[in-house]
């Protein structure tokens, strides 16, 4: 094996890697979120990319220094979009890395990413995290350690920061919170990720793999809490024009240009150097950039578009992989902990329970707000019963209450949800699911009373099935939870839930759990952390 | 006669492929760096007995152009006219393979390719049909015609135990709605255009069973039935038991789970496949 690489070996691996990526540009483009879900980002770094490759082509000679300042000049004449300009600045940075050398070894390439990843941060006025900005230094760096202990292992090197970049990639979303709220990973590192992955095929060999095969898209390990159509509505305001061009011109200063533009937009990206500067910018005034810029120099490969226009575009790719259901639930629920569960399982959460009752106006307005056109309500609450069943009169939709007067009658229903169901036949499962779940609250007495025969303390803890019957009372608030399970027919479940609230300690629901475990072995017990308000504890019982 | 291929994921028992005289094409697992050959290297039971034991988690890869134009040219001389069934191009690539193929060996024979969009119980019922057509006689673009029909008719149910080998794999599709989710689930999945698709969550096996039985019940009319399982054969004679009190036991098929598909979903699937009444 050798163990370093000229400069032709750097332009074919980035050919495989352009064409490889080349796959996958449709599915780059449908997770693009942002900066604005415009579903270009795949297009634009190919597009972009080919530039690099043709001027490659055009290289004086194959050193690595001289090929790889070729590739940069390529990716800045070439760049488009957001993500393109960027990855001209990796390209000008991994030039920076190889200058003057003929041939690169392990080291070297993991030293031209590191500049590379630096090079990319400084062309942006405000660099974000969980972009291809963090997946490009994540490399680098994995990279880079790994050439100090094996320098000699020039494919290992690469093959480490390969590995890395696909780490970093599912790691995006938890850096990033509109990639979280939208379920995806960010587009440009996704397709930083494929690009590496294509070259490190390419060298090592595998031609037919890159021939027949298509990259495999990295996937975190999280929901699409909420689909991208209701992200679009919240944010109402436009998006501008995408501005997108070239300035040639002598003794350019793109530090300067930069500074001038600053506050003129968004998403701006310069890079470049003396002779030749590339600019992308999201503006509402497209026209006063581009007076500023022909003060300084000519304009070539100007390209402004409407991102409003791109947007619908991506909206409707959103929906050939989003998921198949034309109903929506909309669901009241309580707690952090609570709205979240109820989130992560596919509904809208109107936010109220006991004693903040939503409106009708909030319920009516995320109805409305949904995209289907048939919503099933969830209102967990007997107060809310009421107010949810007078939105039907109020909305042109189709909209079905199922009575649920608890947080896990809520769940059950909503987990019998069937994504390839009627309305009508959801309305039926879901409807019989709920019959099949008790509910054991634990809370406070708010006074002192009497029922059969159930003498209560004002302040006590008492326990209440089915949000109906009070089955015990006392001043120990485990002690009640387990007496009350015990009347809610414990020992005849398969399933246990338990929702411990806002001001109980994890520590003291697990030694509830673990009591129960060892009282109830076989049975499924989970623990979840609520976060709800009054209530100690809410169980659900199947 | 019509030479009638398909692929390993068609999870049709062999005595049904030896009457039929269907040619299987084997899908490769990959274990690290060891390569098997779907149902020849290894079989259903080696498998799962060795997805449970390794340490690393097996991978799948297509089966390449060269092996499909070796096998047409192979054919060729047997037959003029072939029909070639594969599994979902959404989520292998071996359709594509197969499609290079055709254009690389040119016209040797007349070669039909379906992209059942499928896989599975769905992908091998409407197989077993095609054989049938075969056997009395019908036209290669007849029995292409059915096939496509049937397939789009074909339904396959699976119940997950973790969704996580899926994702590892790349192939969450549009299941990725039900990730990281806060409650243990035990989800219901399908493919839809060819694509992993969430039918349904449950929240444990039992209700699992009961949500695939209620799946066949609700089905228009059942043209033909295939109940399957991986390492669990009680469950599966508890879903039997269940199924035959709408569909006749003796026409069921049963079959285990292949280990490229195994590899997705891991060794405690269980799966209803049918063939939906127009």
């Amino acid at each position: 094996m050798k163990q370093s690489w000229d400069g032709k070996d750097l332009r074919d691996m980035f050919a495989a890697g352009s064409n490889w990526l080349e796959k996958s540009v449709a599915e780059v483009n449908a997770i693009n979120v942002f900066p604005v879900p415009d579903g270009d980002t795949g297009t634009n770094m190919l597009l972009t990319l080919r530039s690099v490759i043709e001027e490659a082509d055009r290289a004086s000679d194959t050193t690595v220094g001289v090929m790889s300042k070729a590739m940069a000049h390529g990716a800045l004449l070439g760049a488009r979009g957001n993500s393109g300009v960027i990855l001209s600045q990796i390209f000008r940075g991994m030039a920076k890395g190889f200058d003057g050398k003929a041939q690169f070894t392990g080291p070297d390439w993991a030293a031209a990413l590191t500049q590379a990843a630096k090079t990319a941060r400084e062309g942006l006025s405000n660099p974000v995290d969980g972009t291809i900005l963090t997946v490009i230094k994540d490399a680098a760096g994995s990279g880079q350690q790994f050439a100090d202990q094996h320098p000699d292992d020039l494919l290992a090197i690469i093959n480490e920061t390969v590995r890395e970049a696909r780490e970093s990639v599912a790691r995006t979303p938890t850096l990033l919170p509109v990639l979280m709220e939208a379920g995806v990973v960010d587009a440009g590192g996704q397709g930083l990720y494929i690009l590496l992955d294509g070259a490190l095929r390419y060298l090592k060999g595998e031609l037919e793999d890159l021939q027949y095969r298509k990259p495999q898209m990295v996937s975190a390990n999280i929901t699409a809490t909420r689909n991208v159509n209701v992200i679009a509505a919240d944010e109402e305001e436009a998006y501008g024009y995408c501005t997108n061009f070239l300035l040639e011109g002598d003794n350019l200063d793109p530090e300067k240009i930069r500074r001038k533009l600053e506050d003129r937009g968004q998403s701006l990206v310069v890079a470049g150097d003396e002779t030749a500067v590339r600019v992308h910018i999201h503006s509402y005034d497209p026209g006063s950039i581009l007076a500023y810029a022909t003060s300084l120099g000519t304009l070539h490969q100007i390209q402004i578009q409407n991102m409003d226009d791109q947007h619908v575009g991506f909206k409707e790719m959103q929906k050939q992989k989003a998921m198949p259901a034309d109903i929506a639930v909309v669901a009241v629920a309580f707690g952090p902990g609570m709205i979240k569960l109820y989130e992560s399982l596919g509904a809208i959460v109107v936010k109220g329970g006991q004693t903040m009752n939503p409106s009708v106006k909030e319920i009516l307005a995320a109805v409305e707000a949904v995209e289907p056109n048939k919503v099933i309500l969830l209102p967990n609450n007997k107060n809310i019963i009421l107010t949810a069943s007078q939105i039907k009169d109020l909305t042109k939709k189709s909209v079905e209450v199922i009575p649920t007067r608890t947080i896990p009658q809520g769940v059950t229903a909503l987990m019998i949800f069937n994504y390839e169901s009627t309305l009508e036949e959801n309305i039926q499962a879901m409807s019989e699911a709920v019959k099949s779940v008790k509910t054991v609250e634990i809370t406070t007495a708010a006074r002192s009373t009497q029922i059969h025969g159930l003498k209560v303390q004002q302040g006590q803890a008492i326990g209440i099935i089915d949000d109906t019957e009070l089955v015990a009372a006392g001043d120990d608030v485990q002690d009640v939870l387990m007496r009350s399970l015990d009347k809610g027919g414990i020992s005849s479940v398969e399933m246990i839930t338990i929702y411990y609230g806002a001001d109980l300690q994890a520590e003291t629901a697990e030694e509830v759990v673990n009591k129960l475990k060892e009282k109830y072995p076989g049975k499924q017990i989970e623990l979840v952390s609520g976060g709800q308000p009054h209530y100690f504890y809410v169980v659900s019982l199947e | 006669m019509i030479k009638l291929v398909t692929d390993s994921t068609c999870d049709i028992p062999a005595d049904l492929i030896k009457k039929y005289g269907i040619t299987i094409v084997p899908i490769n697992v990959l274990f690290g760096n060891e390569t098997y050959r779907d149902g020849i290297d290894i079989n259903a039971e080696q498998f799962y007995k060795k997805l449970v034991e390794s340490k690393v988690h097996p991978t799948t890869s297509a089966q390449s152009p060269g092996y499909f134009s070796e096998l047409f040219t192979r054919l060729s001389k047997e037959t003029d006219e072939i029909l070639l069934v594969l599994f979902s191009s959404k989520i292998s690539a071996t359709f594509e393979s197969a499609v290079q193929a055709k254009a690389l060996v040119g016209d040797i024979c007349k070669i039909e390719l379906v992209d059942s969009l499928q896989t599975c119980g769905a992908l091998g019922l409407p197989v077993l049909k095609a054989a049938e057509m075969i056997q009395s006689g019908a036209k290669l673009a007849d029995v292409a015609a059915a096939v496509k029909d049937m397939c789009s008719r074909a339904h396959s149910y699976m119940v997950f135990d973790t969704l996580e080998y899926l994702r590892k794999g790349g192939r969450i599709g549009r299941a990725q709605a039900l990730l990281g989710g806060l409650l243990k689930i035990t989800p219901i999945l399908t493919l839809r255009e060819g694509i992993v698709t969430p039918v349904q969550r449950t929240r444990s096996r039992t209700q699992a069973i009961d949500a695939l039985v209620n799946l066949v019940k609700g089905a228009n009319k059942i043209e033909a039935l295939m109940l399957q399982h991986a390492t669990t054969p009680d469950e599966l004679e508890i879903l039997a038991k269940r199924v035959a009190e709408f569909y006749p036991r003796e026409k069921t098929i049963f079959s285990t789970v292949n280990s490229v598909i195994g590899a997705h979903v891991g060794p405690h699937v269980l799966c209803v496949n049918f063939i939906e009444g127009k």
